[in-house]
């Protein structure tokens, strides 16, 4: 047999395991240790560039377990950068579209980081934890292309004196005092295990704010934040000398009260079936995807103007495109003008209400014996005619969710639709089965189902 | 374990032969590394096939895996109650989970490893 699938956007080889780790580009987390005690060697698999445990015990004990109690998540891969310095808002007001001036410390919003082109360059993260530091987190597979980003909107979209201060620090980076890398506990029961380990009042925390805490020496972040669809979620922004006696903390603590260890399956499988989007697969990838498609047009502000808490430098500007300004570069900066809200602004606006696909969220049959819909299998509407594409399935209890780029009008909670199956083998191919589909193809659907509400909450 | 009168392909799949009839099922190892199996596709009884040539498809929640044939022959009779039990195959691979037959004729096994050839392949990977 030969493995073809894999989770999310990484192919893993059966039976490769901790063979990973010889790749020099392969890299451990801080838990790595504890995930090779807990899992056994084939559930290790590297992705993003880094040995993750894919489950534990199954991908569908731990889905169950965040939505009935609570599970807990190493998200230490994840970037954590920390911006500071007096220009740090004005710096993220231009590099993100979510308008920053609305955030106070201890408060985080969701936002996209485009580039000229308005398309995204990843989604994120961004916590203020006081007026002049902030907090960006993004995903691991995007971390490098984000930091060599804000390099280069630094160094070429921003032309300002020495008087703008930004600093940019890694915080993965242990030999900061204040580093944090990311632990995700995620389910009802969470409130009560951190309650119990840092003595803090966090049921009334609402969504997008965090606290402090601290227990045993060890400080936390502790962010009502999380990537599962809980209502009850939080996320741990802990040093990484600090992250393995978190997790081991949480895990005795958290033992009576059903919480266990969760892998990327199910931090995969509960995203998919809240109906929160992944970089690569909802969001960007092949399709291109807005955040307007993705149903996150909110976190685009397009009409933040004025978000400068300080005065802009005479000489500072903001470049739309460096590349195609750079003739033109002097005469900006002398007019000393604000070119643009954020990176990307201009031409993601033009995205913003011409599209005729947007993302949604199917419900089909997931039953034993049914065979799992893949990526790019087609979406028929009753006529069989194609209207769109899978662009992530999981598994939830006895059903299929399926998040799908389809034709907006059929985007109705309760719209009947199919799928057709991707040819996935020379067999398939043999007997007729097509290996791509494209809007408008007939087809015959190979299971039907229907479209639900875009989000949900447990 | 598997059973010592086994015989194994570097793809994971057992074989045992018995007179001109060989039983074809996928390894421990193999289940285990694809986790919770949903959904098996079995050969179309009486389709020939050669060694290699793809014969059956299993597939979980975040893959989908070929199973190749290990020998030349013809499907004699392939486990119908995988259909509605796929999950047998994770519970118990070398027995209930098996996948299907062949009529062989006398096989060739010579590129096939015996079980203790199989353990030490998988020391290796």
């Amino acid at each position: 047999m030969a493995k073809k699938g894999g989770y999310g956007i990484i192919e893993y080889k059966i039976g490769a395991g901790l063979k990973f780790l010889q790749m020099a580009d392969v890299k451990k987390t801080v838990l790595f240790d504890r995930h090779a005690a807990l899992a056994g060697k084939a559930q290790l698999v590297p992705f993003a560039g880094w040995m993750m445990p894919l489950w534990y015990k199954s991908i569908s004990a731990e889905h169950e377990a965040v939505r009935k109690t609570a599970g807990l998540f190493d998200c230490t891969h994840m970037a954590v950068l920390k911006i500071t310095g007096k220009n740090a808002a004005d710096f993220l007001n231009i590099l993100t579209t979510n308008d920053v001036s609305r955030l106070k410390p201890g408060k985080a919003q969701y936002s996209y980081i485009l580039n000229s082109a308005g398309d995204i360059i990843d989604d994120c993260f961004v916590y203020c934890i006081s007026d002049n530091d902030f907090m960006l987190v993004a995903n691991a597979a995007n971390e490098q292309k984000v930091k060599d980003w804000i390099g280069t909107v630094r160094s070429e979209h921003i032309q300002c004196d020495d008087s703008w201060q930004v600093d940019v620090a890694d915080l993965k980076d242990e030999s900061l005092p204040d580093a944090r890398v990311d632990i995700a506990l995620q389910g009802h029961a969470s409130a009560q295990c951190l309650k119990s380990i840092f003595n803090v009042e966090i049921e009334g925390l609402k969504f997008s704010t965090f606290i402090q805490g601290e227990a045993e020496g060890v400080n936390v972040i502790i962010a009502a934040t999380g990537y599962t669809g809980a209502k009850v979620a939080f996320e741990l922004f802990v040093h990484p000398n600090r992250a393995g006696q978190l997790w081991d903390l949480i895990l005795e603590k958290g033992k009576a009260l059903g919480i266990v260890p969760c892998g990327l399956g199910a931090r995969d499988s509960l995203r998919i079936e809240a109906g929160l989007p992944l970089y690569g697969h909802e969001l960007a990838g092949d399709f291109n995807i807005s955040p307007f498609q993705a149903g996150y047009g909110w976190a685009v502000k397009l009409q933040k103007e004025n978000f400068t808490p300080t005065p802009i430098p005479t000489d500072r500007t903001i470049l739309e495109s460096p590349e195609k300004d750079s003739s033109a570069q002097s005469s900006i900066k002398s007019q000393s003008k604000l070119v643009c809200g954020f990176i990307g602004k201009k031409a993601v606006a033009k995205k913003a209400a011409d599209f005729d696909t947007e993302v949604a969220r199917l419900k089909f049959s997931g039953e034993k014996g049914v065979r799992p819909i893949r990526q790019l299998d087609g979406i028929l509407n009753t006529d069989g005619r194609c209207i769109g594409y899978c662009l992530s399935s999981a598994a939830a209890g006895d059903k299929q969710i399926v998040l799908a780029l389809i034709k907006k009008e059929y985007n109705t909670a309760g719209k009947i639709v199919g799928v057709y199956y991707l040819a996935r083998n020379a067999g398939h191919i043999q007997q007729g089965r097509k290996e791509r589909v494209i809007i408008g193809d007939l087809l015959t659907a190979d299971i039907d189902g229907q479209v639900v509400e875009r989000f949900e909450k447990f | 374990m598997a059973s010592k009168n086994l015989l194994f392909t570097k793809d994971h799949e057992w074989v045992e032969i018995n007179g001109d009839t060989a039983t074809v099922g996928i390894t421990d190892y193999a289940q285990h590394s694809l986790g919770e199996i949903t959904f098996v596709e079995l050969p179309a009884v009486s389709k020939q096939l050669n060694v290699h040539d793809v014969a059956a498809a299993v597939e979980s929640s975040k893959a989908a895996s070929d199973i190749y044939s290990p020998l030349k022959g013809q499907v004699s009779e392939v486990n119908d109650e995988l259909s509605a039990k796929p999950e047998l195959v994770n519970q118990d691979c070398y027995m209930a989970g098996w996948i299907f037959k062949l009529k062989t004729g006398a096989a060739d096994t010579k590129h096939l490893m015996n079980a203790s050839q199989y353990e030490e392949y998988l020391k290796t990977i």
